[in-house]
């Protein structure tokens, strides 16, 4: 599975690692209580947050959804705009950007234009692939932008289910090919 | 007993109680366990990682048949011909298209018992991941054409070659053509060349959909386009089949 | 209606001509040797005649109707004994005399298959894998395939192929009881011994062609060839004086005798008339002349090898 993750921009990774400074990776499933955070760039803000049908103790296998909102602050439009969804992960010691490949096939948008004041939603779904503590973020530019706009991030925690399981593998593994030479044997003996 | 169903019956007792379907048997037991066994150490397989071993064993499981079946229509006429078994099959009084129908009776059985050994080890490795069901129909409805075609493949090649021997290695090196896409890398694959291959190989149909049902959860009904390529296959090598033993002297 | 009728038959396998002119015919009751050198186009003949070759000319009748269209029912009453001839080793021989007879839509119960297998002297073998027979086994065990369905018409390929001299005896016999019975015999084969004895016509090819087809004896006359053999003797002649009306006595030891036999006789014939004057006579053995020396007259002087000669070639 690592071996199959593809490095994100590491521009996103670090900010979002710096923070993994914090003490604990409770999972953060709930609205957001605190002020929404807004970007450095001057024209647009972006919301995201996971939806409320969420399960709140989610194991791999299951799905999650965020939702997003970008809007236009300026008084002109913003143009070209890109917005794209990160997620890393944060387990101490196996801290690494991961790859959405296999975890969401909506990675990204783009908007041709966005008027001033006018807002894009979106909704972005996830299938959890590995266990482990993930902190996920949007973000987004746009043509004549010099720097990147990012949401809040997200942080979740997905538990490991056993997807190998050897009590099953074994017995199988071993007892085909012993039923299947004990019966050639048995047969060659009668004739 | 109708003649073609009763050289049917003759060809898969062939395949289970001679000694080269024996062995074949005990060969792919030890292929599929050796396999599995792989996995049991690793716990921290992600749920991708499963299916990718529910995948990796689907495309397993259709080469070792693919193989099997092959080796099995080539030795139903050419082996037969060379072990002079043959004539006095053809002096019978049975039609043609009987014997040939009869003959893919050792493929079609090469292939159901390998599905019938390869299901518990589907079960054993994937029965707590994901589209185990629904990824062993997609072997069943895509996997079985592809098989048989390289069974009437074998009967061809067997037919139309006076050596078996020469038979089976074009019969391999076809196989190997055919099956190469397990063994490259995507990026390979979507090359210009890599994609008309991928367009026209059954191989690649039967890979691309196992691909879409297991790993990217897509339902087995949009993969009619993958099964058009296997159906095509599977009737090119019927018709190849047939002109071949129409042919067949002794 | 003859079983088999060839009329000038042509064919070609590719661009080769093998068969270029060959007329054969077998009817029912009679035994017919066909005879010629290696390459000749015997087992092509057999395979035309039997619809697994297309003739590019002349016609060819089995059963009466057109072998190549016919198809398969036209076979469901001709036994074929071939050479080389194979099974399915992994199989016994009950089962696998099953299996033809459901080919064959003839009865496969168990007592009549037990029956034939008496009949080829394989009784003893019923339990064992045919993988663990003997040649002479496995040629018992082809005539019993060739004589499932009851056939009308048996063509045989070196019939008596790795049996021994008992087993060559029996082969013998049952194949002139079933011509007794009316069972027309196409008998290809290499021992001019087994065609004497058994074929009362013979067609001679060489090089794709018929060169000779007739009754033996007719053949043997218009060859101008006398039958020589060498009489082996359990005692002294009988001293009545009576003569054979068909046999000249050449020579005569203690112990056998070199005698000459009319070529408007068959040497069967010939030696029943001995019997009857009180020879005692317990082997026979050609002593020269007769079947060898017009075939090697037809057929540019190569005396035919036998089938363990060619193999060990």
């Amino acid at each position: 599975m690592k071996a199959r993750m593809i490095l994100a921009s590491a521009s996103l990774a670090v900010p979002l690692l710096i923070g993994a400074g914090r003490p604990s990776y409770a999972a953060n499933t709930a609205a957001p209580t605190l002020p929404v955070a807004t970007g450095q760039a001057a024209s647009l803000t972006v919301e995201f947050a996971p939806v409320a049908a969420n399960p709140p103790a989610p194991r791999m296998g299951d799905r999650l959804a965020f939702t997003s909102s970008i809007r236009n602050t300026g008084a002109t439009p913003v143009e070209g705009l890109i917005a794209w969804l990160s997620l890393v992960q944060v387990d101490r010691g196996h801290e690494q950007p991961v790859d959405l490949e296999d975890w969401s096939a909506h990675k990204a948008i783009a908007v041709a234009s966005l008027a001033p004041g006018a807002a894009v939603t979106t909704n972005w779904p996830m299938r959890l692939i590995q266990a482990g503590h993930y902190r996920v973020v949007v973000s987004a530019v746009t043509r004549a932008g010099v720097a990147l706009t990012p949401s809040r991030f997200v942080d979740f925690t997905v538990a490991p289910k056993p997807v190998v399981e050897s009590g099953r593998v074994l017995p199988v593994a071993l007892g085909v090919p012993a039923l299947l030479v004990g019966g050639l044997l048995l047969r060659r003996r009668r004739s | 007993m109708n003649p073609a169903l009763r050289i049917a019956r003759k060809e898969a007792g062939e395949l289970v109680l001679g000694v080269r379907g024996q062995i074949w048997l005990a060969v792919t037991t030890a292929v599929l366990s050796g396999f599995s066994l792989l996995l049991v150490g690793s716990k921290e397989l992600s749920l991708l990682d499963n299916a990718q071993v529910v995948y990796d064993m689907a495309g397993l499981v259709t080469a070792l048949g693919a193989l099997l079946a092959v080796i099995a229509g080539i030795d139903a006429i050419g082996g037969e011909r060379e072990r002079g078994s043959l004539l006095p099959l053809l002096l019978a009084p049975v039609p043609r298209g009987s014997i040939l129908a009869g003959k893919l009776g050792g493929p079609v059985a090469a292939w159901g018992l390998m599905l019938a050994l390869a299901a518990p080890y589907f079960w054993a490795v994937g029965s707590t991941g994901q589209n185990l069901v629904s990824g062993m129909v997609a072997l069943l409805v895509l996997g079985t054409p592809v098989v048989l075609g390289f069974g009437f493949l074998g009967v061809a090649l067997g037919a139309w070659m006076q050596s078996g021997r020469t038979a089976l290695s074009v019969a391999l090196t076809g196989l190997v053509l055919s099956a190469s896409p397990l063994l490259l890398g995507p990026s390979l694959r979507q090359s210009a060349i890599g994609r008309i291959f991928d367009a026209v190989n059954p191989f690649s149909a039967a890979l691309n959909g196992f691909d879409a049902v297991i790993i990217d959860s897509q339902g087995a009904i949009t993969q009619a386009g993958h099964a058009a390529v296997a159906v095509a296959w599977l009737a090119l090598t019927a018709w190849a089949a047939a002109a071949a033993m129409r042919r067949v002297s002794r | 209606m003859s079983l088999i009728e060839i009329d000038h038959l042509k064919l070609s396998i590719g661009d080769a001509p093998v068969l270029r002119d060959i007329s054969l015919e077998v009817a029912p009751g009679e035994v017919v040797g066909l005879l010629g050198p290696n390459g000749a186009g015997k087992t092509t003949t057999i395979a035309a005649a039997l619809g697994l070759l297309r003739p590019q000319g002349g016609t060819v009748r089995l059963m009466g109707g057109d072998p190549w269209t016919g198809g398969a029912a036209l076979r469901r009453h001709v036994g074929v004994l071939p050479d080389p001839n194979g099974f399915y080793d992994w199989m016994t021989a009950p089962d696998y005399l099953a299996f033809f007879a459901d080919l064959h839509s003839a009865t496969n119960d168990a007592t009549v298959i037990a029956r034939r297998m008496d009949r080829v002297g394989l009784a003893p073998r019923r339990g064992q894998l045919i993988g663990t027979f003997s040649r002479g086994m496995r040629q018992r065990l082809g005539l019993a395939r060739a004589l499932i369905g009851d056939p009308h018409l048996l063509a045989l390929d070196e019939p008596t192929n790795g049996l021994d001299p008992r087993g060559r005896r029996e082969m013998h016999d049952l194949l002139l009881d079933l011509a007794e019975q009316g069972v027309g015999i196409l008998l290809c084969s290499h021992i001019l011994d087994d065609v004497e004895r058994l074929c009362s016509r013979v067609c001679i090819i060489d090089g794709g062609r018929t060169v000779a087809q007739g009754a033996l004896a007719d053949l043997l006359a218009a060859q101008n060839s006398e039958m020589r053999f060498r009489l082996e003797l359990a005692g002294p002649l009988p001293q009545d004086g009576a003569v054979a009306a068909h046999v000249r006595i050449l020579h005569h030891a203690a112990g056998y005798a070199i005698v000459d036999v009319d070529a408007h006789v068959t040497p069967p014939e010939a030696w029943r008339e001995l019997f009857f004057l009180g020879w005692p006579i317990v082997a026979i053995a050609p002593e020269g002349g007769g079947l060898e020396a017009l075939y090697l007259a037809l057929t540019g002087g190569t005396a035919p090898a036998s089938p363990e000669m060619e193999r060990a070639a």
